[in-house]
């Protein structure tokens, strides 16, 4: 009967050793791909979120190399190996809704960031509101050019949910100005060479006629610039602008060449991982992450709301050597 | 026969001749005619500023579907040239970019040195695929379909998939210089082209990569070193898209590990535009120079035109094929 107890009261405590062990919570992170600066800034932020760093939270993150197919594979692995709470950033805005359901049949929650998906099933989405940045972006452009003159826009992949929001802010802007032109109207990908050779045809094709440039992100504006400064032109004439922040063009906001307006990958993604974690251990947590304390615009509210809009910085020759130190 | 009795049958030109014609002028006719409806239709397209412009939008793929003609002529294909042009690009900025952070220890490294490193670059991944082509017989399609992967992972690598920018102006002047008007990469192209046409058309081993992709049992059993031909041409190949990986660089500021994506399809279509088989053995440098142009006159012209890019990828995609009917036409049919 002693040795019964024995057993009993080891196999007890070995039970809830174990049990202890699991209480690590497993979190997954499915960006839509990590190629570039955005998303690595977005990752490396997931990294050095306290819980991470503290192994409170055991975090994956999966790259989801841009095609929906191998993120929905990555939410199988996901939901077979039991993961407490999943931080999804789609490639697709309606591929990805499939995989929020799987997770969701298993009962697994789901907090979007930096893409969204039309799915009801989210439990959370942190994000900034690209109609805001878009519009934000072109008031910048027609400000500096009293708005009146020309201008032209460089639109993202046609049909991505950011190009959509981006040109429809865009055009909120342009319809305060009604004397502002629109000569052109493209796009260039997202791609700095791409938007080179469209500028450079552009300024060919209407000669000193161009005032300002909407770059929809900061790689095409960039491209504008170079088009712009290799056919003898003086960029500070034009109005430039562009979205996100990146590296590159917090140089050219510093060179007086361009503006820019940040999105902060930083906040969706710290913001997104606190949701997982507070949804992971059903409410019984408090956010770690100081992105909190930085946007009083965006409160927490217990966890609860459905949507979460990191607000969007606009880059200043005030705030960008502040936001360069933080690019090593 | 007489070439009376032709003129009868055919017209104003013997039959042979009049093939001769076509396959000698038949797409720099193409090209002339190109030009003239946009000359028509657009006033800035003959401007000086916008011919400069179309030269400098071509010459990066000019330069790496120069490459690709030799390896086309020898039966092969090259896949991996998008991402050489990332990969060299991105190593040889970190040798001459005045950032603090983004550059190896030491940067900036004189322009030469930089270059030199990005061309070797380049080398080593032709090297890479043409020894594998030629001595172990892997198909060149997969061989350069494995390097087309594996060179973009190690730009993802190299640069922690991050830009390399600040570029010194040294290093720039390849991309955006001029030599008395005439853009650098303009010049760069003009002479990549003249080396090698005079390669193909005034040297021995020009002759051997006609005989190895003509007939590569023939070029055998008389004596041609097929190994090394096959190894070389992948060499060249991967020596020019290493350069153009630099061009790139130089014209745009910064190295991105993004670049050059899809860039060995424009390639292959300059390639092919210009009436070079992919069957290996027949095809002219001269036609591959033309094939690039058109390309680069068409997306400009269409540009200036203010027409939507969806246009030009239709247009490019009919042009690439009705050339390849009409070189099916000129040496089966007719």
């Amino acid at each position: 009967m002693k040795r019964w107890m024995i057993a009993l009261a080891s196999a007890t405590a070995l039970l809830t050793s174990s049990a202890m062990a699991q209480e690590k919570i497993k979190i997954g992170a499915a960006p839509y791909g990590l190629n570039a600066e955005f998303m690595q800034i977005w990752a490396a932020a997931l990294q050095e979120h306290p819980a991470v760093k503290s192994g409170e939270v055991e975090l994956t993150v999966f790259d989801g190399r841009y095609d929906a197919l191998v993120q929905q594979d990555q939410f199988k692995t996901m939901v077979t190996q039991k993961y407490n709470a999943i931080i999804f950033a789609p490639i697709d805005v309606d591929a990805g809704a499939a995989a929020v359901q799987s997770a969701s049949d298993a009962g697994i929650p789901v907090i979007g960031s930096n893409t969204r998906v039309n799915s009801d099933l989210l439990t959370s989405y942190v994000g900034s509101d690209d109609t805001i940045s878009g519009y934000m972006e072109a008031k910048t452009v027609l400000d500096k050019i009293g708005c009146k003159g020309n201008v032209v826009i460089l639109e993202g992949p046609v049909g991505q949910s950011a190009q959509i929001s981006r040109l429809e802010g865009n055009k909120k802007a342009l319809a305060e100005c009604p004397d502002v032109k629109v000569l052109e109207d493209q796009t260039a990908n997202w791609s700095r060479a791409e938007a080179q050779t469209l500028m450079e045809n552009w300024l060919t094709a209407h000669p000193k006629q161009i005032n300002g440039v909407i770059g929809q992100n900061d790689e095409m504006a960039l491209g504008a610039i170079e088009a712009i400064k290799a056919a003898g032109l003086d960029v500070k004439s034009f109005a430039i602008a562009g979205i996100d922040g990146i590296t590159d063009a917090l140089h050219a906001v510093k060179a007086g060449e361009m503006t820019s307006i940040l999105q902060d990958a930083r906040a969706q993604a710290q913001g997104a991982l606190d949701l997982a974690i507070f949804n992971a251990k059903k409410g019984d947590y408090k956010p770690q992450s100081d992105i909190w304390t930085t946007y009083k615009d965006m409160p927490w509210n217990d966890g609860k709301e459905k949507i979460y809009n990191v607000p969007w910085t606009p880059v200043t020759a005030e705030n960008v050597d502040q936001l360069l130190a933080t690019r090593k | 026969m007489s070439v009376g009795d032709d003129k009868k049958a055919k017209g104003w030109l013997g039959s042979e001749q009049r093939r001769l014609l076509v396959q000698e002028y038949g797409i720099f006719l193409a090209f002339l005619i190109l030009v003239a409806v946009l000359s028509v239709s657009n006033e800035f397209f003959l401007t000086a500023g916008n011919i400069s412009n179309v030269l400098l939008q071509t010459s990066i793929n000019g330069v790496l579907a120069i490459g690709m003609t030799f390896v086309i002529l020898t039966r092969g294909i090259d896949l991996s040239v998008g991402s050489v042009v990332a990969l060299a690009g991105i190593v040889s900025a970190s040798f001459v970019t005045s950032s603090a952070t983004a550059g190896i220890s030491g940067a900036p490294y004189p322009v030469a040195l930089g270059i030199g490193i990005g061309l070797l670059v380049g080398i080593a991944c032709g090297a890479v695929s043409g020894l594998i082509v030629s001595r172990f017989s892997v198909p060149a399609f997969v061989t350069t379909l494995g390097m087309l992967s594996a060179a973009r992972g190690l730009t993802l690598i190299y640069g922690g998939g991050r830009p390399v920018p600040a570029l010194t102006p040294a290093f720039r002047w390849i991309g955006t210089g001029d030599v008395f008007g005439i853009p650098a990469p303009v010049i760069i192209l003009a002479i990549v082209f003249a080396v090698s046409w005079w390669i193909l058309n005034r040297t021995r081993f020009g002759r051997y990569i006609y005989a190895v992709g003509g007939n590569p049992h023939a070029a055998r059993t008389s004596g041609i070193n097929i190994t090394r031909i096959q190894f070389v041409v992948y060499v060249i190949s991967g020596g020019l898209a290493g350069f153009a990986g630099m061009l790139l660089s130089a014209r745009t500021g910064s190295a991105l590990p993004q670049a050059g994506i899809a860039y060995e399809l424009d390639a292959i279509a300059a390639v092919v535009i210009g009436g070079t088989s992919l069957s290996g053995g027949v095809g002219r440098v001269t036609g591959t120079l033309i094939g690039a142009l058109i390309i680069g006159v068409m997306n400009n012209g269409l540009d200036l035109m203010g027409i939507q890019s969806y246009y030009q990828q239709v247009l490019k995609g009919a042009l690439i094929v009705g050339a390849v009917m009409l070189d099916q036409k000129r040496n089966y049919g007719a």
